[in-house]
């Protein structure tokens, strides 16, 4: 069994372990990221990309409101090119309670979240699909995030300062030598290879899956996930993120990201994190939510559905929760120390990407303290790698790259302007045989026709790479074909219908994958 | 002018519809929204390749009964097998085609992947596997959507094969992203295939099958092929591979040429969006072309608009279907939240949607009864099969195609 020997094992690959990692190994600590799937494959990236201005909570929830203010100045700083600064609007439709504008706009005064009254007229000329009969428009500094983006910027930015990024590794057990937590037993899914971690201090930053890994520990951490769906619409319905002007509801949100515009959400309590099924009741929720905001939004088509799965803690020890709760109600700090008698182990949950960075600091703060050592925390002063040059991202950027090169490359997908290059390039580097690895790296297979064309073609570049055999590549097709199934079928009608058979008119008709799948 | 038919839409089954109908002398009007299915097929008949099980199918004629008494509302239930044979037999010597319904050939995919099919073109049949042998599977650099290496290596898994791979380096002139259509234009240039000739004899070796793309030239498409098995003196064989396909396409100008020589007249680029009625007759359909709308009237109409895939039905965001012209009945449809299965190569349930017909190949009306007596369903419009799962959909398009026809034939005798 290899051995690895760390100050800080940080468990969850998701924006919270991304962002604590590299704020352990920025302060000089040694450190240990593990994550059981890929970087970004659970909550994190099922999310529908709001970096928010604060502007949704600012009456139900003042305090996060409060600390979404300055962390979307930090990120937009530091992460500029994970991040589209579409701006967002806040429209009051006419099912709307139209005294929630009033109380939004005192809201937002009072926790400074920024924020201009535009006059209708001006709001629609700015988006011409908005509804017409919308009475009110505030604007705010929504922005669009790319989560994959940002948590491998973290995850490059960790590695730069010497920290081990492990993916695919799924913790078996943590390690307790008396009442302290002393490491964990790790298994390498790709290798089956076993692998053991010895650390000072192990941080659960799990997300939905905190109180799985608290378990391992003896500690008893409640944990209700709150499943959330998401359905992509082709093409950007709206150019700025675009909210109702009315207390946080279903289906209150749409964010134009990339090439496409995410609709969501839903919150439904289920009781494990692994089982989030997309029910036909809430698509025809989020179509019915988008038609308010966008009329026509039902003949528009849906490319994929996905469910993402909230963390939500409930403290079931009330003795302990003045002092072993951070004050925020937005994300929360377990020291197990303090709370359960259990040393060297912090368990942080809750939140959401816009505080990342934040959950992060108030994480390592309380590392340094286990260990003894005083190091301020600088995540809010560096930019991450490929941020440097403080641009953000904008929708043309993918063509302007490409424009003033020959036609010398071949483009494997043409939704999303990949080269051939691009693809060889982002499989060698992220050494994964896994083609939905690929899309959330790439975005391959992310626009109208989910994969029809390009992916067969990714098949073969990735059989050509470096030993990768038919068994493989086969499987790696079959897999991604499955997923994109279980995001696209729940949402087939229309055009994407017509999508849909065209795609099984290539996979099925004229490669008979069928035959693979025996 | 009124004409004797009016077949809506130009893919395999309004194709034959309208041929075998201009055949038996009938005034035949084809009017369609644009080309369809057959610019992104391969150009080949498959008739029935798989059985209700999933079980590989090599015998499609003896197989039918077996498979009908387990599908009986099928549209081959409809046809029967005596028609299903002779349309098969008549696209066959129609096109210049190989094979019938009663065996399936067993040909590579541009995956590597087995494929049974019927009727295909003489340029298919020398990949057909069932004979074993030694296949060299060549690509051409700058053609993207071919990967030589993973079909060879798929082909040798399954079939009792061996197969290698070999990439080209034919002269593109600096470009280096050519579709299937661009190669086809290159091959039918001689210049072009002496380059390829050129390479592929430094690698090929004697008694070695060579398996192309299928890019090997449009128009001339047949000599080109013939050519290169003459100067390489082996078999040379066509794998289709992804849309737009050139074997679909040089079917379709083959079919259309055909029409258009037995006198029918063709209308590409009106979407029919509505029909007139009279009671339960058909008087006319009616098309909105560039900025004006027209009337086609007719004594018969056949509707071969196609399925989901292609207009003919569609289905909106509350589950509701309805078909695109005459707004007729979907049967079939399984109830919304439980259209499809979460396997994708599972058993879709959505896929035998689509329209119940009479013996004679009418659709049904709400009622159960035959909707218009003069209008008759061909194609993927039709319920009842799952195209994909059974590999069926060209031979339910030829088969309904010439039934309905026949059926317009036998109702119009004059």
């Amino acid at each position: 069994m290899a051995a690895l020997q760390t100050d800080v094992l940080v468990i969850g690959g998701g924006s919270t372990g991304a962002g604590v990692a590299r704020d352990a190994a920025m302060r000089g600590l040694g450190t240990v990221l593990v994550e059981r799937r890929d970087l970004a494959d659970g909550t994190t990236g099922r999310f529908h990309g709001l970096l928010h201005s604060g502007g949704r909570y600012v009456v139900k929830d003042p305090p996060a409101a409060r600390e979404c203010v300055p962390e979307n100045a930090i990120l937009r700083r530091i992460a500029a090119d994970c991040i589209e600064d579409t701006g967002g609007l806040f429209v009051t439709t006419p099912p709307d309670d139209p005294a929630y504008a009033e109380q939004f706009l005192a809201g937002c005064r009072a926790t400074g979240v920024p924020v201009e009254e535009l006059p209708v007229g001006e709001a629609l000329q700015r988006e011409p699909r908005l509804n017409p009969r919308i009475s009110r428009a505030f604007l705010v500094p929504d922005a669009a995030i790319d989560p994959w983006k940002t948590v491998w910027a973290c995850a490059r930015s960790a590695q730069a300062y010497g920290a081990r990024i492990l993916t695919y590794h799924r913790v078996v057990d943590l390690v307790r030598s008396g009442d302290r937590v002393v490491g964990a037993r790790l298994a390498n899914d790709l290798t089956g290879e076993e692998v053991g971690v010895e650390a000072a201090v192990v941080v659960n930053a799990s997300g939905a899956w905190a109180g799985q890994i608290a378990r391992m520990a003896g500690c008893d951490v409640e944990i209700q996930p709150g499943k959330g769906i998401m359905i992509a619409m082709n093409h950007r319905l709206v150019q700025t993120v675009i909210n109702r002007c009315k207390m946080p509801a279903d289906g209150d949100i749409l964010v134009p990201i990339r090439t496409v515009s995410v609709i969501g959400t839903t919150d439904v309590r289920v009781p494990d994190p692994d089982e989030a099924p997309v029910t036909q009741g809430e698509v025809e929720q989020m179509l019915d939510e988008g038609e308010v905001l966008v009329p026509g939004f039902r003949r528009a088509r849906a490319l994929r559905v996905w469910a993402g799965v909230r963390p939500l803690f409930q403290e079931t020890k009330p003795g302990l929760v003045s002092d072993t709760r951070d004050v925020s109600r937005s994300h929360t700090l377990l020291d197990h120390a303090r709370r359960d008698g259990v040393e060297g182990l912090l368990t942080i949950t809750g939140g959401k990407t816009t505080t990342f960075r934040l959950m992060a600091e108030v994480t390592v703060d309380a590392v340094c303290e286990h260990l003894g050592v005083k190091r301020p925390c600088r995540t809010h002063e560096e930019s991450l790698p490929g941020s440097q040059d403080g641009g953000h991202y904008w929708l043309g950027a993918r063509l302007a790259s490409r424009e003033p090169v020959p036609r010398s490359e071949q483009i494997v997908c043409e939704c999303e302007l990949i080269t051939r290059r691009k693809l060889e390039e982002a499989i060698d580097r992220r050494r994964t045989v896994n083609l939905d690895d690929i899309r959330r790296t790439l975005r391959l297979g992310m626009g109208p026709c989910q994969g029809g064309f390009c992916i067969y073609r990714a098949t073969g570049i990735l059989h050509a790479r470096h030993g990768v055999d038919a068994e493989t590549a086969n499987g790696s097709l079959l897999s991604f074909l499955q997923e994109r199934w279980k995001g696209v079928h729940p949402i087939l009608y229309g055009d994407q219908l017509r999508q849909a058979h065209l795609d099984d008119w290539i996979f099925q008709g004229v490669l008979n994958v069928r035959e693979l799948a025996r | 002018m009124t004409y004797d038919a009016v077949v809506v839409g130009i893919g395999v089954a309004g194709l034959t519809a309208a041929l075998r109908l201009a055949e038996h002398g009938r005034r035949v009007l084809v009017v369609a929204k644009g080309v369809g299915s057959t610019h992104l097929a391969p150009g080949r008949l498959d008739i029935l390749g798989y059985a209700a099980g999933g079980q590989r199918i090599e015998r499609p004629a003896a197989a039918l009964g077996a498979f009908l008494a387990e599908r009986p509302d099928h549209p081959y239930a409809r046809v029967g097998a005596r028609t299903l044979s002779e349309s098969a037999e008549w696209f066959r010597a129609r096109l210049g085609y190989v094979g019938s319904a009663d065996e399936n050939f067993l040909l590579p995919t541009a995956l590597g992947a087995v494929k049974p099919t019927a009727v295909v073109p003489p340029s298919a049949v020398g990949g057909d596997l069932r004979t074993g042998g030694r296949f060299l599977i060549v690509g051409l650099q700058g053609l993207k959507d071919f990967f030589p290496a993973l079909c060879a290596a798929n082909l040798q898994n399954a079939a009792p094969v061996r197969a290698r791979a070999v990439e080209l380096h034919p002269p593109l002139g600096g470009e280096h992203d050519v579709n299937g259509l661009g190669f086809a234009g290159r091959f039918e240039d001689e210049p072009f295939r002496e380059a390829v000739v050129r390479e592929l004899r430094i690698t090929f070796a004697p008694g070695e099958r060579v398996g192309f793309p299928a890019v090997l030239g449009l128009r001339e498409a047949e000599g080109v092929w013939r050519e290169l098995e003459e100067r390489v003196r082996t078999r040379v064989f066509e794998i289709p591979t992804l849309p737009p396909s050139v074997p679909g396409i040089r079917m379709f100008e083959s079919l259309r040429s055909a029409l258009r020589a037995a006198g029918a007249r063709i209308v590409v680029g009106d979407a029919v969006v509505r029909a007139r009625t009279s009671g339960r007759r058909v008087e006319a359909v009616v098309a909105e072309a560039a900025g004006r709308t027209v009337e086609y009237s007719g004594e018969s109409f056949v509707l071969a608009t196609g399925g989901f895939a292609s207009g003919g039905l569609e289905l909106g965001s509350d589950g509701a279907a309805r078909e695109t012209v005459l707004g007729l009945p979907i049967a079939g449809l399984p109830p919304h939240g439980e259209r499809f299965s979460p396997e994708y190569l599972g058993v879709q349930p959505f896929a035998r949607a689509g329209l119940a017909v009479d013996e004679r190949l009418r659709p049904l009306g709400e009622d159960g009864n035959v909707a218009y007596e003069n209008l008759y369903a061909a194609g993927a419009t039709l319920g009842g099969a799952e195209p994909w799962r059974e590999a069926s959909g060209e031979g339910i398009s030829v088969a309904t195609g010439f039934a309905a026809a026949e059926a317009i034939v036998q109702s119009t005798a004059r």
